[in-house]
């Protein structure tokens, strides 16, 4: 065998697209080709530059929530733990600069251990995820309440500072988003610890006979979720000068749609982080487009639902096998002969 | 359908069967006579059940006749099959888990048969009583032992008298107790003129119950005969057939015969007892013996899967449990079940025990893994259009040889194969072959249990066979013959402990977590919780149990226990149902344009009219978009959900439409403190209840949420089950929608909204469980009320929202936990 046809093989499945990937930046161009015909305005300097940064947050929460779904959970815990990150970031230092510090460094202690909570109650109780997210959910709420009342202060001017400033004319905010995306692409793709995360979602009884240690993989999800929507409150509690005691609520379902979008299956397995970030920046996009076309809420909840169901229903559909079957009908061959 | 002159009650003429192009059955003949006892002879994966299957209707064979009680059948299904009088008791019984033993019966036996003995819990009781079935008929049938399982499934099948009765196995996990009561009954159903077929391995069994013999190899018949009429030695060669093997590489040449490499010392578990080898260097060990003597499970404890007493020692190491999870390497029987990842691709299923040596720092270098494993799949000559196809698009004999990758990769001390060439076909076999004699060869034991003879003949070195968890023979060298191990499995005397026995024992001492596991408890203890919490805030404040107060929590509590009894439909069903939330709304606001005061009394008719039907319209599209579209419960109805808040918002972009005054203060009308909503839920939920235990709907809809494969086969329409249950949600969304005309007066399209998580959280701490199959109405309801009582009572003691979050939580989590926690003593 030559050593060409050997490099052949490495590269078509270096260069790689997912399904979900594809359908997503399709969807995204297409999109943002639409908002400049239709409704110049959605895609003007400022529009874009208040969008952005929601759409980093919810990137965020959906790269947590697709870690979550790729090990066939579910996570509707996102709006408490968002909303508390909010409140301590901003709750905490009361405008006081120097106490910044310790408040962010408290909100992540937060998300650690209700990371581990859900994790615990998940993976060693056998809880269904829905109904001990839904629980710890409402705690988190209540420590919240506690905490603030109900009503978060003036975000402080170093935080503001933190996610607002720019860099190459983008604030940080945005620049956040794109690394997080970035950092637990490469993880889950990259390193071990990713690739075993992965097959253990795919199917957890195969992983154990394969020798690895399936709770471990298992109980991360659910603290790396929290430790990524924690990271999500904080840059929001930056970007909103005085946010809401419930700014998490907006959070949950879009974090699930985000996911379905780009194309984690909902059944857990193989997951697409940078694709569900994508997905954000699609639905964000697509809610600034039909708000300035000036079309009532109704409808724009309506295109979501549409374009979520579209979506689900590509990959629900296993077309890649069918196209496989056929593939393997005519073209099977043996690796070694090929590379002959 | 066309009428013969047969008299047989079952003919099957020239059956052919193929499974994705290879054959199971090849122009099969196959005759029962009324009043027989016909034996089914041939070892595993000989076609024996596949031929039952294409009789029974559960498989749809590729050509051939099937005439059942002399009527030419063109397209059975299993329920003509049931109705023509045939019954079929699989291996693997068909009994639904969360139900209990009255109600497994009750959905397969007619009503008509279940009053012989005047009342129905005495026939069930006799039919029981019959097979020395001692559990009690209210006992759940996941609390019983498999033994007892198998029991059931016998007894229900007897107790409806067919036609024709087919047996597959019966007495595989049957104590000896079970097995003579069972092949008196077997002579009694034939005397009485019931065609039998009885599918076996074991030789000793054709001789005692049956009349007639056919024998089946390679999915071909080999004959048929009176039993009185052939040898052992016969049957015995028409069972293993002459058959030269060339594909099997050379033996170990017994170079090294020390028999010190490999050492089993008194390996023991409940499945397995006394387990005892040793092997050289080099060898292939083989398992022997009938499937479900304890071969599975002695290999999954050798490989650390399973907990075991006794030591492993390799090459004068021993090695302990957890060593042997993470240095062995396993090829399981189960091969999509926990073999492979059947959704990622051939490179990551093969790469994924021997990551950490692609490593290059903190990632995994592809160049390197892409080398490793590209020279892994050829050396093991792999067929794969890539290396990053899923490794579902493979042949069978394909995705072993990655499971094989993935396990040599790993350099494992050890290789166990179970079963490694079950669906594999016959070139891919021999390259199998000659990977793990190639692997044995280097130095690494490997041990392959397996129920093709033949196969053990050709490949191993050494062959231990089992019967009912012991070994009873152990060959080597020319030992190792197909004769000698079928004749050891076939013969063998050793006796299954008595394990029904032992669970009546065990049963006795978990009476009390039976009680805690029955769908009452959670009621119970509902309504204990919301008395003393409404005696706690009564002690606090005198005001608290004011006709106010009460009719105030009450009526909070109706809307969403409406609501909440929906979604515990959906629950039952194993299903989950998102958009009940925005269907109230949405309905609640379509009435709105219809019902408000000045209109007629036709208007406001048709606006009630209209919610039924709307609600039908969405329950439909949630459940098409499961069953029909394939979307996830979770994705279907979330969907649904982002759409009916969109149409809500469309109808009414903001709250208007006041509702009639005199439907609203009709719908707020209450008997004392009590308001008549309430009164009719509760009415409702009980009803419902009564009708989840006692009518055939109730049975089918837990039967399709505790194990949809059993309920299919027991003739549960599953589509149409799953359907009635999203629509059933979606018109009690529409009564909600009814009871917050009352509530809110005015047509909202926000409402609703938050109860989507409210009814979840309310059936949770009512004690239905989401996985389906079991769940209580009036628990749903209590949830209901406790819900909103906890939410009321922090107003009464003054106590900051922040308590009532807390609270709900609190709730929420540790009824999960204790319901979930209680399930888990079950086994």
């Amino acid at each position: 065998m030559s050593s060409v046809d050997r490099r052949d093989v490495k590269k078509s499945s270096r260069i790689q697209i997912s399904r979900g990937m594809r359908t997503v930046l399709i969807g995204l161009a297409a999109l943002y080709l639409a908002s400049a015909l239709i409704a110049p305005t959605s895609v003007s300097r400022i529009a874009q530059m208040g969008m952005l940064p929601f759409a980093a947050a919810l990137a965020i929460v959906g790269l947590g929530q697709t870690m979550v779904i790729q090990q066939g959970g579910i996570d509707l815990s996102v709006a408490g733990s968002v909303s508390l990150a909010v409140v301590i970031v901003t709750w905490g230092p009361d405008r006081h600069d120097n106490r910044l510090i310790p408040a962010v460094l408290a909100a992540f202690g937060a998300a650690i251990i209700t990371g581990l909570i859900n994790g615990f109650l998940i993976t060693r109780t056998k809880l269904n995820s829905i109904v001990a997210t839904l629980g710890t959910n409402a705690i988190l709420y209540g420590v919240m309440m506690g905490l603030s009342g109900g009503s978060p202060r003036r975000t402080t001017e170093r935080l503001s500072n933190f996610t607002n400033n720019k860099i190459f004319g983008l604030p940080h905010s945005i620049w956040f988003g794109v690394i997080v995306t970035i950092i637990v692409t490469v993880i889950l793709k990259r390193t071990v610890f990713g690739r075993r995360f992965e097959a253990v979602g795919a199917n957890a009884r195969a992983a154990r006979a394969a020798g690895l240690k399936v709770g471990r993989y298992q109980m991360s999800a659910y603290v790396n979720a929290q430790i990524l929507y924690c990271i999500a409150g904080i840059i929001l509690g930056g970007v909103i000068s005085q946010p809401t005691a419930y700014q998490g609520d907006d959070y949950v379902l879009p974090s699930v749609a985000v996911v379905v979008l780009g194309g984690t299956s909902l059944l857990g397995g193989r997951g697409f982080p940078a694709a569900s970030a994508i997905s954000a920046l699609f639905l964000k996009q697509l809610d600034m487009f039909v708000l300035s076309l000036g079309v009532p809420y109704g409808v724009r909840t309506l295109v979501i639902s549409l374009s979520l169901m579209i979506g689900i229903a590509i990959y629900a559909v296993n077309w890649s096998s069918i196209r496989q079957k056929l593939m393997r009908n005519s073209k099977s061959r043996t690796l070694s002969s090929a590379s002959a | 359908m066309v009428t013969s002159v047969s008299s047989s009650a079952l003919l099957l003429s020239n059956i052919s069967k193929n499974f994705s192009g290879v054959a199971a059955l090849t122009d099969v003949s196959f005759e029962v006579n009324p009043g027989e006892v016909h034996a089914l002879l041939g070892e595993n994966g000989a076609g024996k059940s596949t031929l039952m299957n294409v009789a029974s209707g559960t498989l749809k064979a590729d050509g051939g006749l099937i005439e059942i009680m002399g009527t030419q059948i063109a397209n059975i299904t299993p329920a003509l099959a049931t109705e023509l009088g045939l019954a079929i008791v699989h291996q693997h019984p068909a009994v639904l888990p969360d139900l209990t033993i009255a109600e497994n019966i009750m959905i397969s036996v007619p009503e008509s048969l279940l009053m012989s003995e005047g009342s129905t819990e005495k026939t069930m009781r006799k039919i029981l009583d019959e097979f020395g079935f001692t559990a009690s008929l209210r006992d759940r049938v996941e609390t019983l032992t498999v033994a007892q399982q198998h029991l059931l499934d016998l007894a229900k099948a007897f107790a409806i008298n067919p036609k024709i009765l087919i047996l597959d196995e019966p007495t595989a996990p049957l104590g000896q107790e079970s097995v003579e009561i069972l092949f008196k009954k077997v002579h009694a159903i034939a005397q009485a003129g019931t065609a039998v077929i009885y599918i076996t391995h074991r030789l000793a069994e054709v001789r005692e119950i049956a009349n007639r013999v056919t024998i089946l190899r390679d999915g071909k018949g080999r004959g048929t005969s009176n039993v009185s009429e052939i040898s052992d030695d016969e049957i015995m060669t028409k069972i293993v057939g002459r058959q030269l093997e060339s594909t099997f590489p050379p033996k170990h040449d017994g170079s090294i015969n020390d028999g010190e490499f490999v050492k089993i010392e008194n390996l023991s578990s409940n499945d397995f007892h006394e387990v005892s080898f040793a092997a050289s260097k080099g060898e292939i060990i083989g398992i022997s013996g009938v499937v479900g003597n304890g071969q599975s499970q002695l290999m999954r404890s050798l490989v650390g899967l399973d907990s075991h007493a006794g030591k492993i020692i390799v090459n004068g190491k021993e090695i302990g449990n957890k060593e042997l999870l993470l240095k062995t390497a396993y090829l399981p029987a189960d091969r999509h079940g926990e073999g492979l990842m059947m959704t990622l691709s051939v490179r990551e299923n093969a790469s994924v025990s021997a990551l950490g040596k692609f490593s290059q720092g903190l990632f995994i270098s592809r160049k390197r893994e892409d080398n490793v494993v590209l020279a892994s799949l050829r050396e093991l000559e792999v067929k794969a259009p890539s290396m990053d196809s899923p490794v579902s698009a493979l042949s069978g004999g394909n995705q072993q040889k990655i499971v094989m990758s993935r396990s040599l990769l790993s350099e494992p001390i050890m290789i166990i194969a179970d079963e490694p060439t079950q669906g594999v076909d016959v070139g891919a076999r021999a390259e199998i072959y000659k990977i793990l004699r190639n692997v044995a060869n280097s130095g690494i034991p490997v041990i392959v249990n397996s129920s093709d003879t033949k196969e053990l003949e050709g490949l191993c070195d050494r062959v231990l066979v089992m019967s009912r968890g012991h070994i009873v023979q152990s060959l080597e060298g020319d030992q190792v013959t197909e004769e000698r191990m079928v004749a050891a499995a076939i013969q063998s005397t050793a006796l299954k402990r008595q394990e029904i026995d032992d669970a009546v024992a065990a049963s006795q001492k978990r009476t009390i977590s039976k009680v805690l596991q029955s769908d009452f408890v959670p009621p119970i203890v509902l309504t204990g919780m919301i008395l003393a919490l409404a005696l706690f805030i009564f002690s606090k404040n005198h005001l608290y149990f004011g006709s106010y107060n009460i009719n105030a929590v009450l009526g909070l509590g109706t809307g969403l226990g409406f609501i909440a009894l929906g979604q515990t439909i959906v629950l039952m069903t194993g299903g989950i149902d998102l958009s009940v939330g925005p269907a109230s709304g949405v309905l609640l606001v379509v009435a709105s344009f219809f019902v408000n005061d000045g209109k007629s009394f036709w208007i406001i008719a048709i606006g009630f009219l209209l919610i039924p039907i709307v609600a039908t319209v969405i329950g439909t599209a949630n459940s098409a978009l499961i069953r029909y579209a394939k979307f996830t419960p979770v994705a279907g109805t979330l969907t649904v959900y982002i759409a009916l808040i969109g149409i809500g918002f469309l109808l009414r972009p903001a709250p208007g439409g006041y509702l009639n005054a005199s439907v609203t203060d009709f719908l707020l009308r209450k008997v004392g403190p009590l308001p008549d909503a309430f009164i009719v839920l509760a009415i409702a939920a009980v009803l419902l209840e009564i009708a989840l235990r006692k009518t055939k709907w109730g049975i089918r809809l837990r039967a399709s949420g505790s194990n949809e494969e059993s309920a299919r086969r027991l003739g549960v329409n599953i589509n149409r089950t799953v359907f009635g249950a999203y629509i059933a949600s979606a018109l009690f969304a529409g009564v909600g929608a009814i009871i917050f005309m009352g509530l809110i007066g005015v047509g909202d399209p926000a409402q609703g909204t938050s109860y989507t998580l409210q009814s979840i959280t309310a059936v949770v701490l009512g004690g239905t469980s989401l996985l389906g199959g079991r769940g209580s109405f009036v628990g749903s309801l209590l949830g209901s009320v406790l819900m909103v009582q906890v939410l009321n009572a922090c107003v009464f003691l003054n106590l900051s929202q922040t308590w009532q979050y807390l609270f709900q939580g609190l709730l929420i989590v540790i009824a999960a936990l204790s319901y979930t926690l209680t399930r888990k003593t079950r086994r």
